[in-house]
């Protein structure tokens, strides 16, 4: 019973909130689609959400969420990105938002984006070891780095191409420096040394629109791939890929956590949790 | 036109010197560290990265075994967004890319042919390829990562 009624509150919590964000929503993504974004905050094991243009964290697996507040740049702008770090500090970065910070849980926010050339974050990531180590993709410019939080900036790369939706840094072996970095495009995911020695395209993948990636944070030489024809693994750091399971859930998110636990969104925005590398999906509360 | 090419590298090699030294960056008290660096890089690195360090012809894809082609040393390579440790430490110990099939290396390893100082040399000889914005780029970089403290001299 009580599960019902938290779903309940959960579905009209929601409902508010993007009834009441459908105008802004409206405003920032009048060019350009909106796709929700997740991210996993180890400390506290939280999941925090971007729909909507607005931000949502959860503390228990999805069952609940509440709104995060925001600064008044993001009615303006479009939310892409959000980070958070053991700090503990918040991130969030997107499209005349630029990048910006809170350390008191959204209450107040720094812009970091002094050094940047201007506001029009189109990816972001923080450092998978480094927390003071942040990446921002900055459309029709490049990829910038700061190593100290976002006090300062420096042009890094040209960066791929294709335009990148998402950024995400891995641990994974190998690299001349201190990892990699990933970044997924609307044709492939391209991944490239954290010394940004060349964007090389990950092994063929032929699945239409690439949607996410993410890698098992015990095991970063395993990664995913959601895309419009279904869920992709690779054993090898994206050197080849195999269809997981070709009646999962069409995910546009992925996020892993620890245990080789695996979250995902929905176009909708609905979370589903996999413990088995993906093969099988359900609610979480399920 | 071959017996014009020293004449063109030399005047490349003194340029780059001269901007080098204006730039702040390998203020080699003479050009005979230059030369030095010269001399080493056509007989070491030459014959992967190319006398004039162009490269290999796609060098950003790897090829059928998996290797990564030598890339150019000049502006639009990479070489410039490493910092001096980390040359340093590819050209002594070498390295291999994880996406390479074969069992040898990427990149060479070194440390058994070159002495410190010749290492040094060439490195410095590569940042004469560089733009000036590259130099104090790299530069920056190796602020907090310099060569090897026990081989500097």
């Amino acid at each position: 019973m009580n599960k019902i009624v938290n779903r309940f509150w959960r579905a009209l919590s929601l409902t508010g909130w993007v009834m009441a964000s459908l105008g802004l929503a409206g405003v920032a993504g009048a060019s350009e689609e909106a796709s929700p974004s997740l991210h996993y905050a180890p400390m506290g094991e939280r999941l925090l959400k971007v729909q909507a243009n607005q931000l949502f964290e959860s503390t228990d697996d999805g069952e609940a969420w509440t709104m995060i507040p925001l600064p008044e740049e993001v009615s303006a702008g479009r939310l892409a990105a959000v980070a958070a770090t053991a700090e503990p500090a918040l991130y969030i970065a997107g499209p005349s938002i630029g990048v910006q910070r809170s350390t008191d849980h959204g209450e107040t926010w720094h812009a970091l984006n002094d050094d940047l050339p201007d506001q029009d974050v189109i990816a972001f990531t923080i450092h998978r070891r480094q927390p003071d180590t942040l990446y921002a993709m900055i459309a029709g410019d490049g990829l910038y780095q700061s190593e100290d939080a976002g006090a300062t900036w420096k042009k890094m790369d040209s960066g791929p191409a294709q335009p990148v939706r998402r950024l995400l840094h891995s641990d994974m072996e190998g690299s001349m420096q201190t990892g990699w970095l990933y970044a997924v495009s609307d044709d492939a995911v391209r991944l490239s040394m954290d010394c940004f020695c060349g964007w090389r395209p990950t092994g063929e993948l032929d699945a239409g629109r690439v949607h996410d990636v993410a890698y098992d944070l015990d095991a970063p030489e395993r990664v995913y791939v959601t895309t419009e024809q279904g869920l992709w693994r690779s054993d090898n750091g994206g050197q080849e890929w195999q269809r997981v399971n070709g009646d999962g859930p069409a995910l546009v998110v992925l996020v892993p956590a620890p245990e080789g636990t695996l979250y995902g969104l929905d176009r909708e925005g609905e979370l589903m949790l996999s413990e088995d590398q993906g093969q099988t999906w359900t609610l979480p509360d399920a | 036109m071959p017996k014009c090419r020293p004449l063109v590298t030399m005047w490349l090699l003194l340029s780059a010197a001269g901007l080098a030294m204006a730039d702040g960056g390998p203020s080699s008290r003479d050009t005979a560290a230059l030369d030095a660096g010269d001399r080493l890089y056509r007989q070491y690195c030459a014959s992967c990265h190319g006398i004039e360090g162009e490269g290999q012809p796609n060098w950003e894809r790897q090829n059928a075994r998996g290797e990564l082609p030598a890339p150019p040393h000049g502006p639009e390579g990479h070489t410039w967004k490493h910092s001096d440790a980390m040359l340093y430490r590819i050209v002594a110990e070498g390295w291999r890319d994880p996406w390479n099939r074969t069992e040898r290396l990427t990149m060479p390893a070194f440390e058994d042919v070159l002495t410190p100082a010749e290492i040094r040399t060439v490195i410095n000889h590569l940042k004469t390829l560089w733009t000036p914005e590259q130099r104090r780029h790299q530069a920056s970089e190796s602020e907090g990562s310099p060569y090897p403290a026990d081989r500097r001299r």
